[in-house]
């Protein structure tokens, strides 16, 4: 393994992220925020750092398969640091540890948050808010590889420790094909929400700030109470329509648009997916109706799918407090959090072809017990899935009921109570947003002490990057045989 | 009519001896001289050594004389490159064996049509059509379709006790009531019977009727013979015919157990199947066999490559209390034995596939042929047309070749007892009964 490479590659992100650090100066300046100059300073100190650190590390010939996950682990942990500069240097977020969440929250497409009211940040930031889901989102990594060609090479290492699912779909021969593909239908996803949303009365900023929130899963909105502050059903709906298709493998988008629709009805986790939160949504609705919480089945329809799917698809927005939902509804939530959206999406949680997998696999051993001597495959969209994918599989599980465990643990350890402290970190670990109780839909995060903030920072990323990239970082084993980096100074060997 | 057949496996072995039963000019290519010398020695056919797709062989063959050629190897490319120039060298019409599912399927890039091939068969995949057609009918042992389906000729097996033994088939009719069928052949031991209205059914015959499909529950609860859909059904043999029944059976709701020795071909065939249970143990371990319910089968198709396995686990099954079992045997050794073992239906790769290339030989006048297992008669149906030179005569007036018989008429859909004086019309079907040796001379009175 070669630290050099790490470096480079660390710096060419940063390069990168400074380019968008430039972004939301246009709305400082239409919106008379003041912080203009806070932009232009992250900007250029982020250019500056990651400019030296580019040039003097030479890389390696190619991205091995353990760099891989070294880049993209500490790229994630790099980009957070340097998109926390503008809140912190704008002085709306006082503490560097609180704006290193924010910025971790933003990139992670968690969307929890410290703010007591966001609206303080005032437009540029929330641009900034939005915008770090969005790159976040389809993965910063993934865009880089479609834009920057120094990662041609090795790209399918980053991509696949980027990427969330067990198994990746190469839409092209080429990686940077299969990047762009799906960069491709993210923005023009993105662009559709944003023309739906202003045509339902929402202004310019709201509509991008939202439909980046959307299509990202994040749930950073423009005002603190969410998507619930504009109080339109319609905007609720078109919202909900963009996060269940935000929470699609991306790779099923494709095929749509190539017009391959018997490969998306066929697609068995699309089925599961769509039935999960149907039936979520129908359970919930009722449940709603008939304790009097709405008034209308209509009303209840409205608010419990938006919740639903919210959750579901990892997204976070609200438009109703469900900390005031009876217990079943509330358990009923905190279950589809673990679950999540479809691999492949922008959605996080354990996601919904393991969960299908793993019913597969637990029905597999009750029937072996019936028939000892029957020889029975796992199959997927008529495929048997491969040994080595179960296996890892259910690694998965137990390394993420694991983390769950010892994160909550350390949590409540700060005397955070069980129910805030455990729906913290499954909110965070989930890449979802708001908990229950002290974290809930109304709460935030800026109660939470410090040690706990650092912990659920890394349940962010543990979550994003899918466990296994962050905790082979953890190994020792893994940094052994470990090259400095040869400055740029030393000049090349040999 | 020359004819050159590539491959003198099962199949090839069995049209060389039809075809040239019927007094054709054969000649069998195939790779293995003592293939070849077994088959010169007990036929009247010129054998050939060699590659049959090579053109130097080929010509040898005298291949621009023939007017058929048939490649019956194992290797499907080998068959296909075989037909491919015997095209070249105007063969007017070419048969080839493919095992591939791709090749034959309709949407492929290289079917038949774009090959420039008459007929392409895959043995194992008509013969698995066949138990599919047999398994609905859990009590026949035989299943042929004429006129579209719509009219079949059904095979029953009396057994002893049977309220219908000694019962003349006069006396049947008059029990018939509204019912059309026709017994049209009786099989008692071995030889084949073509009955009059005295004869009486005996315990252990094999009964042949011509029955129009709607009829047939009514049929069977007058001979005491009563099918339904199996329920459950045990596969033995996991191979190409075992996966293609299973698959059929699955679409039907039936629960099936597939029963495979090789682990690999266990995990292939789990992957390939949906609702199968798909189980890992050696066809006659009865003990494993039991606990996964075998006494309470419906149905056993064994279809192993093996005739002893597919033998014994039949027998076993059946001795457990399994109903019925289809059983595949491609040895006709063992075929007069099938009978007193036990066995309900016994059905050879090699006569199905043989069955469908003589049909396809004889295309023209005969729009179907049928061999009967376990005797030497075959079924023909032939359609009269109003240039053919009988049309409009009395059926008496017709001088049948010996040892065949017109068994039944099917006219506008329903089905006819011919006597002398029946009138043949143009669009009448013909179903006729006929020994092997006797069909050249049948085929030369249809076409006349």
């Amino acid at each position: 393994m070669k630290l050099g490479t790490i470096g480079a590659v660390t710096g060419w992100l940063l390069v990168f992220l400074s380019v968008a650090l430039l972004l939301p100066i246009g709305f400082s300046l239409y919106y008379h925020d003041g912080n203009a100059w806070v932009f232009i300073v992250s900007s250029l100190s982020g250019a500056s750092l990651g400019g030296l650190l580019a040039w003097s590390c030479l890389p390696g010939r190619e991205i091995g398969h353990r760099e891989g996950f070294a880049i993209v682990g500490l790229a994630w942990l790099a980009a957070a640091a340097l998109g926390a500069l503008p809140y912190y240097l704008s002085g709306a977020i006082p503490s560097y540890l609180d704006a290193y969440f924010e910025a971790m929250s933003g990139f992670t497409t968690t969307g929890s948050t410290i703010l007591e009211r966001v609206e303080i940040l005032g437009p540029g930031l929330l641009f900034w808010r939005a915008l770090t889901h969005w790159l976040g989102g389809m993965g910063i990594i993934v865009l880089s590889i479609a834009i920057l060609p120094v990662l041609g090479i090795g790209g399918m290492q980053l991509f696949q420790a980027e990427m969330p699912g067990p198994t990746k779909d190469r839409l092209a021969p080429r990686i940077q094909d299969t990047a762009r593909i799906l960069w491709g239908v993210y923005v023009l996803y993105t662009l559709g929400e944003v023309i739906l949303l202003m045509l339902s009365g929402m202004d310019f900023f709201d509509a991008i700030c939202h439909s980046f929130a959307t299509l990202a899963t994040g749930g950073f909105s423009t005002r603190t109470a969410s998507v619930g502050g504009f109080g339109s059903p319609l905007i609720d709906y078109i919202i909900v329509i963009f996060m269940i298709l935000a929470g699609m493998n991306f790779s099923l988008h494709h095929r749509l648009f190539k017009g391959d629709f018997k490969a998306v009805i066929k697609n068995e986790e699309l089925k599961f997916y769509l039935g999960m939160g149907t039936g979520a949504t129908l359970l919930i609705m009722v449940v709603n109706y008939l304790s009097h919480t709405y008034g209308s089945l209509g009303e209840s329809l409205r608010f419990s799918s938006f919740q639903v799917w919210s959750i579901l698809t990892t997204t976070g927005f609200g438009t109703a407090d469900f900390d005031k939902w009876s217990p079943v509804c509330r358990f009923a939530l905190v279950t589809l959090m673990f679950i999540g959206g479809m691999a492949g999406s922008t959605g996080g949680g354990i996601k919904q072809v393991r969960i299908l997998l793993f019913w597969k696999f637990t029905r597999m051993q009750i029937r072996k017990l019936i028939h000892p001597r029957a020889v029975e495959a796992i199959k997927l969209d008529g495929r048997r899935v491969p040994a080595e994918v179960m296996q890892s599989i259910l690694g998965y599980l137990s390394l993420y009921l694991v983390v769950f465990v010892v994160a909550t643990l350390i949590v409540t350890g700060q005397g955070v109570d069980i129910l805030t402290g455990s729906t913290a970190v499954i909110a965070t670990l989930n890449n979802i947003g708001p908990g229950l109780a002290g974290v809930g839909a109304t709460q935030n995060f800026a109660g939470i002490p410090a040690l706990s903030k650092v912990v659920l920072i890394l349940c962010m990323v543990a979550g994003r990057l899918e466990l296994y990239t962050l905790a082979v970082l953890v190994v020792p084993e893994y940094w052994k045989g470990t090259d400095l980096p040869r400055w740029r100074w030393q000049g090349r060997r040999g | 009519m020359r004819i050159v057949i590539m491959g003198a496996g099962e199949v090839g072995r069995h049209l060389c001896q039809q075809l040239s039963l019927e007094d054709h000019e054969v000649v069998l290519i195939d790779r293995n001289p003592e293939h070849l010398r077994r088959v010169e020695r007990e036929l009247n056919i010129l054998a050939i050594e060699g590659n049959g797709a090579s053109a130097k062989v080929l010509e040898q063959a005298e291949i621009s004389k023939a007017d058929l050629f048939i490649a019956v190897t194992d290797i499907d490319e080998v068959n296909l490159i075989a037909c491919i120039m015997a095209k070249q060298y105007g063969v007017l019409r070419r048969v080839a064996r493919v095992r591939n599912k791709e090749y034959l399927a309709a949407d492929s890039p290289v079917n038949e049509h774009r090959l420039g091939i008459d007929l392409l068969i895959n043995p194992d995949q008509v013969m698995a059509q066949e138990i599919l057609k047999i398994s609905r009918v859990s009590e026949a042992f035989e299943i042929v379709d004429f006129a579209h389906g719509e009219v079949l000729l059904v095979g029953y097996h009396i057994k002893e006790g049977n309220p219908t033994c000694g019962i003349t088939l006069a006396d049947l009719r008059a029990l018939k009531g509204l019912y059309d069928f026709v017994v049209v052949a009786i099989v008692r031991s071995g030889n084949t019977i073509i009955p009059r209205g005295s004869e009486r059914i005996q315990a252990d015959d094999r009964l042949y009727l011509v029955v129009q499909r709607e009829d047939m529950a009514a049929v069977e609860g007058l001979l005491n013979v009563r099918s339904h859909l199996p329920k459950r059904v045990f596969i033995i043999g996991g191979g190409q015919v075992g996966l293609e029944v299973a698959k059929g059976l699955e679409k039907e709701r039936v629960d099936v157990f597939l029963v495979e020795s090789d682990v690999r071909r266990c995990e292939l065939l789990a992957e390939w199947l949906d609702n199968t249970v798909v189980l890992n143990f050696d066809g006659l371990d009865a003990q494993d066999l039991i606990s996964e319910g075998i006494d309470k089968a419906d149905l056993l198709i064994a279809v192993t490559n093996g005739d002893t396995t597919n033998i014994l686990a039949s027998l076993l099954a059946k001795h457990h209390g399994a109903h019925k079992c289809i059983t595949r045997i491609s040895r006709p050794d063992f075929i007069p034995l099938l009978g007193k073992l036990g066995i309900d239906v016994a059905l050879s790769a090699r006569l199905v596939a043989a069955n469908m290339i003589l049909r396809f030989v004889r295309r023209g006048v005969i729009l179907s042929v049928a061999t009967l297992l376990g005797s030497d008669a075959e079924v023909v149906e032939f359609v009269v047309s109003e240039r053919w030179a009988y049309a409009g005569n009395r059926l008496k007036s017709i001088h049948f070749p010996l040892g065949a018989n017109v068994g039944a008429i099917i006219r506008g859909g329903d089905v006819v007892i011919p006597s002398g004086d029946t009138v043949l019309a143009a669009g009448d079907r013909l179903i006729i009964f006929t020994i092997k040796k006797a069909v050249p001379m049948v085929e030369e009175l249809l076409s006349s």
